[in-house]
């Protein structure tokens, strides 16, 4: 929100100029008027029609789910030894896509990256849609949903507590702080939004709620004040939670002893994996807004050409680990771990492997090239295949690593069903009805940050008189 | 003027007339000063004179507290109330709380820095606050900026005001009354909530009750054993034969317990028995014969069993020059496999029996045609 003083433009070389944030004229009136149109207006056809296929497909993942409470978990192809699959792999990846949000909205707020301020209230909200969605698998793969707050330490007649040395629990803090965090994040920054569109709308209803939401902001400047520092502070507090919560998830793995989860680099290269995910989820999106919802002049396409750089450098990062994954298979001559390796490349699944390859290090490096980053067609490939490659990337860790590990006797060959490809479709299902539904009653640019860092939003020198 | 009003709001067209103008309504003295913007103004708080925001050091004791609540509580449960060891570490090994400690510590901070920043410090939700119901609102939230004047006292001199704030440079001013009732939360709005709560509470009740009245007997939910699965002693469909458990596969070996393979009796002729002639191969040999053998072979291996004239048949003389002849491997084949009428012992005898079995037949072949040098090996 707050921006370094103005340096006049002839001071500074021409590549070291901060090109603009938006496309044309624009004053804080006429974003209020732009950026909030379309959740106070009718929405159009287009918008019902997205919405009745994002419904379809969460009907059928709640569907999926309510038969496998029926008839247990037996419904889903895993089975000895493969307890873990579509489940825990959605429940990996979903959390990981809402990092991107945290990372746009907290880190980059730290840098005092003035570009995000357009795009990050849209990234924080996918990422509490994206956790919403991914608290959904390890709720029902404990098998009994109905006895899971048996996870939360609490006195109870049976005696027993949770036990606190397990990565699992570790989980269930982790993920619930970072919902927590992430929602309280949002809502703070939606106050002064919500604010704008309570004195805006005509509507008696949606006057109530908004005047609720707002819980009577008037912007005071005492109140900007303690906004101000909360929001730097959840900034910082959300950047420590952001690294920490993936590397907490990816304890479930390294903790254990099965060849191919029991490895240092994995919280690091989880997160990084999350980011990397997280970033094409949220270029997919903007690109469909962008071009739907007419604010091809706040989003630009730096933005996107910013958002796709951060793609490929995570996309590198993504490279190193797998080569430090096989470096450390190489280099230990731990036979178990040589075996592992070699089935994400030659094994059953090595199809995923190449997948996994293919879509995270070998697509995203045309990104090199500056016509692709601000080419739709390109950056759609490469979103696409990123959100497929970090998918199936969570499915060799987790199937490759179980199916055959120290036993020859133990291994078998994991075979999902429908009802897993129903949920998994379903949560996508979710995630996409809860985006149209944000875009239709919120701000999905954060005009209040937006206005602040407009030319002459702030005043010069910093009130001092000797201004000309 | 005798009517009271509660501030007088100067609107302004930039921030830098907005700043500009602060320290003149200021110098005025004639009530507290407050600045209404749509966005945070980079040093309004110092032309204001606030004080600086006391969230960091709120944030900082919350955290702290947060961090020493999780090593507690994790502690107490772990080590004292209800110890569990883990991977063979002490009930008392604190490092493995450390995720949980900055998780919680994060929690507490962020909730004191949100809501503490909300509730304590702006003393928000206030919906009845006089500047919402202002005309300058609308104005404040999307790109105005405004100065108020606030009544200090009943002396307050609106007209006085309004007068300082033109002539510092805003383009409207408006004269704010004093607030009566907040219009949003009187008593009776608050009670007719309630009660439309706990009408619907009472619904809601109604509803289950009479739904599990009426469907009594439908689960909802299909517990863990009615899952498809095998059931050791029961049917099933997922095999072929319909039975859920199966025998081995055919070829099934017992871990340690490789046969010797037999082969016809003529190939088994050239076996050679592993067991050492010690006296406890005797007497397991001496055993098995007695269990399996003798009720036919007879006690001495003469054919002579006490089933022979029950059963009519001609059990082998194993003291007969033939048998006598026999290398170790065939008396072992027909062990393994039988002969003529004789069943297989396969099942009966174990590997080591049979061969002390055939130690013992020898034994007992020696005892019968015994030679005079014998007598030698027994005198010392």
């Amino acid at each position: 929100m707050r921006t370094d003083a103005a340096i006049p433009a002839g001071d500074i070389p021409e590549g070291l100029v901060e090109p603009s944030l938006y496309v044309g004229k624009v004053t804080p009136g006429s974003l209020d008027d732009q950026v909030l149109a379309f959740p106070e207006t009718k929405p159009p056809r287009k918008w019902y029609f997205a919405l009745a296929i994002t419904l379809t497909a969460a009907l059928i993942g709640v569907v999926s789910i309510g038969y496998t409470f029926y008839l247990g978990i037996g419904a889903w192809g895993n089975s000895s030894p493969v307890f873990w699959a579509f489940d825990i792999i959605n429940f990996v990846f979903w959390v990981g896509i809402g990092h991107a949000g945290t990372l746009i909205s907290a880190i980059l707020f730290l840098f005092r990256k003035r570009w995000r301020n357009a795009i990050a209230r849209f990234a924080e909200a996918m990422t509490i849609f994206a956790v919403i969605c991914a608290v959904i698998f390890p709720l029902i793969h404990v098998g009994r949903p109905w006895l899971a707050y048996w996870l939360f330490p609490y006195p109870n007649q049976r005696a027993l507590w949770t036990n606190f040395r397990s990565p699992l629990l570790w989980d269930v803090f982790a993920v619930n702080t970072y919902f927590s965090v992430s929602l309280m994040f949002w809502y703070l920054g939606l106050i002064p939004d919500i604010a704008s569109m309570r004195d805006r709308t005509t509507s008696k209803l949606r006057k109530v709620i908004y005047t609720v939401l707002a819980m009577g902001w008037r912007g005071a400047a005492s109140h900007w004040q303690h906004y101000e520092k909360a929001y730097l502070l959840l900034a910082g507090l959300a950047t420590g939670l952001v690294l920490s919560v993936h590397s907490v998830v990816s304890f479930d793995f390294a903790t254990s002893v099965v060849p191919g989860w029991h490895m240092t680099i994995f919280p690091p290269y989880f997160v990084a994996g999350a980011i990397f995910a997280g970033f094409a989820m949220v270029v997919m999106v903007l690109v469909v807004v962008r071009e739907t919802m007419e604010l091809k002049n706040l989003i630009t396409m730096r933005h996107l050409d910013v958002m796709n750089k951060v793609i490929l450098s995570m996309s590198c990062i993504m490279g190193y680990s797998y080569m430090m994954e096989g470096f450390t298979a190489w280099y230990s001559m731990n036979e178990f771990l040589h075996h592992g390796f070699m089935n994400i490349i030659t094994g059953t699944y090595g199809w995923a492997g190449w997948v996994t390859i293919s879509c995270n290090i070998l697509i995203p490096q045309i990104l090199w090239f500056k016509k692709a980053r601000a080419s739709y067609f390109w950056m759609i490939l490469v979103a696409t295949g990123v959100t497929i490659g970090m998918w199936f990337e969570r499915f060799v860790i987790i199937v490759i690593s179980l199916h055959q590990d120290y036993l020859p006797s133990a291994w078998r060959i994991y075979k999902p069903t429908m009802v897993d490809f129903g949920i998994l479709l379903g949560t996508f299902g979710i995630f996409f009805t809860l985006v149209l539904l944000f875009a239709r009653v919120l701000p999905v640019i954060a005009t209040t940050e937006v206005k602040a860092i407009l030319p002459d939003a702030q005043p010069s020198h910093h009130g001092d008189d000797h201004h000309v | 003027m005798s009517e009271t009003s509660y501030a007088v709001l100067g609107t302004f067209e930039t921030p830098d007339a907005l700043m500009q103008a602060i320290p003149k309504v200021r110098a005025s003295k004639l009530g507290t000063v407050e600045a209404y913007t749509p966005y945070a103004i980079h040093g309004i708080e110092e032309a204001l004179g606030l004080r600086r925001s006391p969230l960091g050091g709120m944030v900082l004791v919350m955290g702290i507290l947060g961090a020493l609540t999780a090593f507690g509580f994790q502690y107490w449960i772990s080590a004292i109330d209800y110890p569990i060891i883990t991977g063979g570490k002490a009930p008392d090994s604190w490092e493995a709380f450390i995720p949980i400690m900055f998780e919680v510590t994060v929690l507490f901070a962020t909730f004191t820095a949100g809501l503490g920043m909300l509730f304590l410090l702006n003393k928000l939700p206030f919906f009845g606050h006089p500047v919402l119901s202002s005309k300058s609102i609308k104005s404040i939230t999307r790109d105005r900026y405004v100065l108020a004047l606030e009544a200090e006292s009943e002396a307050f001199d609106s007209a006085a005001a309004a007068v300082a704030l033109q002539a510092a440079g805003a383009s409207q001013v408006e004269i704010l009354p004093a607030p009566d009732r907040s219009p949003f939360l009187t008593s009776d709005y608050i009670l007719r909530a309630a009660g439309g709560i706990f009408t619907a509470c009472l619904g809601a009740g109604l509803v289950m009750y009479f739904a599990i009245k009426l469907f009594p007997v439908m689960a909802p939910m299909k517990y863990m054993q009615d899952q498809p699965r095998l059931n050791a002693q029961k049917p099933s469909s997922f095999f072929k034969d319909g039975h859920g458990m199966q025998r081995p596969v055919a070829g099934t070996v017992a871990r340690g317990h490789l046969p010797t393979a037999t082969g016809t009796q003529e190939e088994a002729a050239t076996l050679a028995n592993p067991l050492p002639r010690t006296r406890e191969v005797f007497a397991v040999g001496r055993q098995a014969y007695k269990n399996r053998c003798e009720v036919c072979h007879g006690s001495v291996g003469d054919g002579v069993g006490s089933l022979t004239a029950a059963y009519g048949g001609k059990p082998a003389n194993l003291q007969a020059q033939q048998f006598r002849d026999y290398p170790d491997g065939k008396i072992y084949w027909a062990i393994v496999n039988g002969k003529n009428a004789m069943p297989s012992h396969a099942a009966d005898l174990s590997e080591s029996q049979r061969w002390a079995v055939v130690h013992y037949v020898r034994a007992l072949q020696r005892a019968q045609n015994a030679k005079d040098e014998d007598l030698k090996v027994a005198i010392p």
